[in-house]
């Protein structure tokens, strides 16, 4: 799996961002800077293209002729790197260049008044002014006034070393504020992130004894960690619930099964202590076996739990055919007319036509004859028992079982679909049940999305109440 | 002895009580709930009480409590299925002198319960005696300076409990409240039967008498 870190991450994307930001401030620093030095190059040259066409002069003897003043001509404008200029009259005549001009330098004829060229490993900024008036002429003078063609070219040496220079500039305070900025970033998302440590820390001392998760105080301030811990609270409250019930589960679970292991165990072994008589042997085996049968049937019992629950988490997946939900009423009620009988009690099945649902026989069964065995085991002796079986207009399928026993106490009422939950906390075989009935009933109703709860009031008894919803697809 | 076994599962507990009755000669009540076993306990001197933790009525762990808020000091095995640390803490903070967990032994009980009534009277050995009279809790045997004494099973048991309590003074009604489950009224007249039995056989030979009569009030183990 490959590893990857959120710190790394924001501090990449703080790094990228900062150098592209840098890399464009350099570029247009050094364009910016470029420019600007150029406007005032440019405008150095022609003021010196300017002085040099001041300098030449119309002879004195009113010939119309030019010469050049070569006294006066401008100073460089980097005294470090002379300048370059030649001057020629209309006629293409030479008139004037400076010391260093170079003989064969070809002078575009086309474009603007600038350009660039090298000469001697220098590269030159040009200026070109054509066309350029004799200022020399005075009111009178007879002759056609004339125009110079003024070349004037200065080396770019300064001007680069000062674009280098303010390259430097921009770049070194770029690495350093990117430099500052990654440590900030650092600093920042080590601050930012340190809830969720502490956050996982706390994580960290949740075990099976201490489910408490205390977040920490700032956690809840930070709109990004509250979903987390409220999901994480959530989330381990279930899983406490679902542990306790768990563990409740595996002791009760002991209890019941270790109970008949030691009734059995004792009833062998004081069978043992001293020679008995035949009829106490022939007794002891008879209580052994009645002992082995009930622990027979709890496994039982639990077997059918954990398969229901199974099935109500989805493990086992059965091809389910359409069944009608009146007829496993029927048959539930057919198997427990023998037991019902025995306690003169009559069971009335009110149907109202069959109810299809896509569902296991066997499961449906099982959830009624668990409801009608409860009701024929606690409610009174000669007693009635209704079952109600149909479908809600437009809506689940519901079926009812309801007793005239003595009811369940409203505090008692939540607790009787949890396993090994008895009412009647006597546990003696005379009311036999191991407490798994209704639990079955639940984890199997559960399994098909359908409901089931139970109604009661003390002295009139109770009614199971289970709904399934309806579906053919 | 007389003990007293509280616990729902009734065949259980009828197995147990056999085994007591049976091995050690102790006389044995039965409660199937926690109230009764609570009116049980507080109606009767017993010199151990068996309870079992999960009950109908009134949870084990209560009554213990219940028993012991009384200043009763009758040693306690609780019988228990579970077997998590933290509910035998709170067994043993509860009161409760020890514990055993379901399915259990039956001899393992036994020597457990025994073991509980000699230390519940300051008698540790299984071995008691007094001047030159032992008695072995464990094989049930006695000797009076070095000679084997036979004893019926119910001169046993009153010897046994007089020497629980060497030096005391126990009267007739105590010996028949240890000795004899809830029906002890019945017995009334036996106990002078019992000890001039037991006269006749511990002092036969010996110059000194060891059980002594306290007009009025009952008998002494003495030397």
């Amino acid at each position: 799996m490959k590893r990857s870190s959120i710190r790394a991450r924001l501090i990449g994307i703080v790094v990228l961002s900062q150098a592209l930001l840098a890399a464009g401030l350099l570029f247009t620093g050094i364009y910016y800077t470029q420019r600007r030095l150029l406007s005032t190059l440019d405008a150095a040259m022609q003021a010196r293209a300017m002085s040099l066409a001041a300098l030449v002069r119309y002879t004195e003897d009113g010939s119309g002729n030019l010469y050049f003043d070569d006294s006066l001509i401008p100073p460089s404008i980097d005294p470090a790197h002379p300048d370059l200029f030649a001057v020629w009259t209309q006629g293409s005549r030479l008139l004037a260049h400076s010391a260093n001009w170079p003989q064969g330098l070809e002078i575009p004829q086309q474009g603007g008044d600038h350009w660039r060229f090298k000469w001697a490993h220098v590269r030159y900024r040009g200026l070109r002014v054509f066309q350029a008036p004799v200022l020399d002429r005075e009111e009178g003078d007879t002759f056609r006034a004339q125009t110079l063609t003024i070349v004037y070219a200065t080396p770019l040496i300064q001007l680069d070393q000062q674009v280098k220079a303010a390259g430097w500039f921009i770049a070194l305070w770029s690495i350093f504020l990117l430099g500052a900025t990654v440590l900030l970033a650092l600093w920042g998302i080590r601050r930012g992130l340190l809830p969720l440590q502490q956050l996982a820390a706390q994580a960290a001392q949740v075990s099976t004894d201490h489910w408490e998760l205390q977040p920490p105080e700032d956690a809840d301030k930070i709109a990004e960690l509250r979903p987390l811990v409220q999901s994480m609270t959530t989330m381990l409250a279930r899983l406490e619930h679902s542990f306790v019930q768990q563990k409740e589960f595996m002791g009760n679970a002991a209890h019941e099964l270790k109970t008949p292991v030691a009734v059995l165990k004792s009833t062998l072994q004081s069978l043992l202590q001293r020679p008995r008589s035949s009829e106490e042997y022939q007794k002891g085996l008879e209580h052994s076996l009645e002992d082995l049968q009930r622990l027979e049937q709890l496994l039982q019992w639990m077997l059918r739990l954990a398969r229901a629950e199974q099935w109500a988490h989805g493990a086992l997946r059965r091809d389910l055919q359409v069944i009608d939900v009146t007829a496993t009423c029927e048959e539930a009620v057919e198997r427990i007319r023998h037991l019902a009988e025995e306690r003169r009690m009559t069971i009335h099945l009110s149907k109202n036509g069959p109810v299809p649902l896509r569902a296991d026989p066997e499961d449906l069964q099982q959830v009624w004859s668990n409801l009608l065995e409860n009701a024929v085991r606690y409610g009174p002796e000669g007693g009635t028992i209704e079952v109600e079986v149909g479908r809600m207009q437009g809506g689940p399928a519901r079926v009812v079982v309801a007793d005239h026993g003595p009811g369940i106490p409203a505090d008692e009422l939540p607790q009787v679909f949890e396993r090994f939950y008895r009412g009647d906390p006597s546990r003696n075989r005379a009311t036999g049940g191991f407490g798994l009935g209704l639990a079955i009933a639940k984890a199997l109703v559960e399994a098909y999305g359908g409901t089931i709860r139970a109604e009661s009031s003390p002295g009139q008894g109770t009614r199971m109440m289970v709904e399934l919803p309806v579906s053919f697809s | 002895m007389r003990v007293l076994i509280i616990e729902d599962e009734p065949r259980l507990a009828e197995n147990i009580a056999r085994s007591l009755r049976e091995s050690a000669g102790y006389a044995v009540d039965i409660a199937n709930d926690g109230q009764e076993g609570l009116f049980l306990a507080e109606s009767n001197e017993y010199d151990a009480i068996l309870l079992d933790l999960m009950l109908p009525h009134m949870d084990g762990l209560e009554l213990l409590r219940r028993i012991r808020k009384t200043g009763q000091h009758t040693p306690v095995l609780v019988v228990t299925a579970r077997e998590e640390k933290e509910s035998v803490v709170a067994l043993l903070n509860a009161g409760a002198d020890d514990y055993v967990t379901k399915p259990f032994d039956l001899g393992e009980l036994l020597a457990r319960t025994k073991a509980l009534i000699r230390r519940g009277k300051g008698q540790p050995s299984p071995v008691l005696s007094i001047g030159d009279l032992e008695l072995n809790t464990v094989t049930r045997s006695v000797y009076r300076g070095g000679r084997a004494v036979t004893l019926t099973a119910m001169e046993y048991r009153v010897l046994e409990y007089l020497l629980h309590r060497p030096r005391a003074v126990i009267s007739k009604t105590e010996l028949l409240e240890h000795l004899y489950d809830y029906n002890w009224e019945k017995f009334s007249n036996v106990i002078e039967v019992y000890i001039s039995g037991l006269r006749r056989k511990l002092d036969d030979g010996s110059a000194k008498q060891l059980i002594h009569t306290i007009r009025g009030q009952g008998y002494v183990l003495q030397d």
